[in-house]
């Protein structure tokens, strides 16, 4: 054994060292919880379950208002992508495309939904929100899960309309197609991908999203996340688990489905220009 | 009202060229701006008039008049000072030590090759996508008193010591959610440095070290500033983590000014603190800005 470690060398063994540590502290805690959900019963200090089972998935599923939490969370995950798309598409391709007046300032005022500490803009939200009475409606929740996705839904789908090449729009329009045409047949099958990666991040982004729904959508629009907080301080840990893989699953779902698209460039085109 | 500039654009027509030409970029400025306007509205209701307003709303002094009595509030309550202090040391070790980590982990990933570079380059982005309030209930139930890990070691007959629900499980909270999303933000700066420059500095003997501060860092840090600024908002204007596995006091700002708002229904106090955090990250904020807006100055 001895030899082996002396024959890898000691880079080899830091190396495998600190990618352990990693491991486990990011896979770990997501790990637990998986187990928690299976398990039935777990005393402490075994290091595993003592009985496995289904209990905590028929204990969560039973109850009504864990469930009509989960309907809840994809119609307003689904209202916030749709309107969204509808909004920050043409938007993204005036900015890439055209020229008008106030350009810049236009394109840079998306900045401004990531140049606050987010629980600041979210009680300056709420206190306006009073005034106007958007507290516990539906409009002020899609509102307020509209701040975290307008910029990357703006500015990755510009990034992707930018990286269509103006040639091949231009020889289209040679042939004889209408702007129209171009646009639906060259342009925007070619900027398919970042709109998609856009979208399914502003649908996860709206699924996950918790502060802002805890300040302005209680005590009528209980999330799936919002209920989370009361299951983690009301149930026991195994209810939390189970609760934690339905939460999760849409994300693990969509992310697997989109995973060809998802590269950390078209991520971080979301925050900054490259 | 781009049904009137394709009038004007009409109209145009009959004319001859420079004419044409310059109703054209009407026609194409009044659909530009139609076009935008819809989500910019959307910014004004989220973003700009709630800013404005409880800046309005944190200088009335409840008597009608205007002073900065809620922000004396804040520096005279030694609860509240606590709160400010807490959460600035929170901050800046969280910080410091996701840019170390995050730094070394996007280097390690952009110089190194084989299977295991690979599964870190597949994986890393996972955490980016987890609810924060299911990471922060994996965290406890791990790293808890009589949690998981405390349960392994001590079948190995070790201790885990008590690291959660307190400040050092707010920052560990911090590190899962910031180091995979700064890592993702550097390696897609470290991608955009030529392998060519690396090999060539490596060729005249440049030390590692030197290979970092003289080529790597410069040639990536405006994206390390961006970092920065993510990093550093993004664990002032933090509440899930604090609000579940935080102490009742000193409190992060975040569950201070929800508290102040939801509990306490004070909402003009609140508004200061929120106001308040806003200056603290101005600075930080106003630069990201500026330096995005300068990088697209060299595009457009």
């Amino acid at each position: 054994m001895r030899w082996y470690w002396k024959h890898v060398g000691p880079r080899r063994i830091i190396e495998f060292v600190l990618l352990t540590v990693f491991a486990v502290f990011f896979a770990g805690p997501l790990l637990n919880l998986l187990v928690l959900a299976f398990s039935e019963k777990w005393n402490y200090p075994n290091v595993l379950p003592q009985t496995w089972g289904f209990k905590w998935w028929n204990f969560v599923l039973a109850k009504d208002d864990i469930v009509s939490s989960i309907s809840l969370s994809f119609l307003i995950a689904t209202l916030v992508t749709l309107l969204s798309i509808v909004v920050c598409i043409p938007a993204a391709y005036a900015f890439a495309r055209l020229q008008f007046p106030l350009k810049r300032m236009f394109l840079f005022s998306f900045l401004l939904t990531h140049a606050f500490p987010k629980m600041g803009l979210y009680v300056s939200i709420a206190v306006l929100f009073y005034q106007i009475g958007l507290m516990n409606t539906l409009l002020g929740v899609v509102l307020i899960h509209m701040i975290n996705v307008l910029m990357f839904m703006t500015w990755i789908p510009t990034a992707s309309f930018r990286n269509v090449h103006r040639a091949q729009e231009e020889s289209a329009r040679d042939v004889g197609a209408s702007p129209f045409k171009v646009f639906r047949s060259v342009t925007l099958p070619m900027a398919m991908p970042g709109i998609m990666v856009a979208s399914i991040f502003t649908f996860l982004n709206s699924l996950d999203e918790a502060q802002g729904t805890f300040l302005v959508g209680i005590p009528d629009y209980k999330t799936m996340p919002i209920v989370m907080y009361s299951i983690i301080s009301d149930f026991p840990s195994s209810a939390g688990a189970v609760f934690s893989i339905i939460l999760t699953l849409p994300t693990i779902i969509l992310l697997v489905a989109a995973q060809r698209l998802v590269s950390a460039d078209v991520l971080a085109s979301g925050f900054q220009m490259k | 009202m781009s049904s009137k500039g394709m009038i004007a654009a009409g109209n145009a027509g009959k004319k001859q060229s420079p004419a044409k030409s310059v109703s054209r970029e009407t026609k194409q400025a009044i659909l530009g701006l139609a076009m935008v306007l819809p989500s910019f509205a959307i910014l004004l209701i989220v973003v700009i008039i709630p800013i404005v307003q409880s800046l309005i709303m944190s200088l009335s002094n409840g008597q009608g008049g205007y002073d900065l009595s809620r922000y004396a509030y804040l520096f005279t309550d030694p609860g509240m000072r606590a709160n400010i202090v807490f959460t600035l040391r929170v901050t800046a070790i969280t910080c410091v030590t996701v840019l170390l980590v995050s730094y070394a982990l996007a280097i390690y990933m952009r110089f190194n090759q084989g299977p295991i570079v690979d599964l870190i380059r597949r994986t890393y982005m996972i955490p980016l996508f987890i609810p924060g309030v299911i990471a922060t209930y994996g965290l406890i139930n791990l790293l808890g008193n009589h949690g998981w890990l405390s349960r392994m070691l001590e079948a190995f007959g070790g201790e885990l010591p008590r690291i959660i629900f307190d400040e050092k499980g707010i920052i560990i909270a911090n590190l899962w959610f910031n180091i995979p999303f700064t890592t993702m933000l550097l390696s897609s700066a470290l991608a955009g440095i030529p392998s060519s420059v690396i090999e060539s500095a490596k060729d005249v003997g440049v030390g590692r070290l030197r290979l970092f501060t003289k080529f790597i860092f410069p040639l990536s840090y405006k994206t390390f500033l961006v970092a920065v600024t993510f990093v550093f908002m993004g664990v002032i204007g933090s509440f899930t983590a604090p609000f579940l596995i935080g102490a009742n006091s000193p409190q992060m700002l975040g569950v201070s000014m929800q508290q102040v708002f939801s509990v306490f229904r004070e909402r003009e106090q609140a508004a200061a603190i929120a106001f308040f955090s806003f200056l603290l990250c101005s600075v930080l904020g106003a630069f990201y800005i500026r330096s995005m807006a300068e990088e697209e100055k060299a595009k457009m």
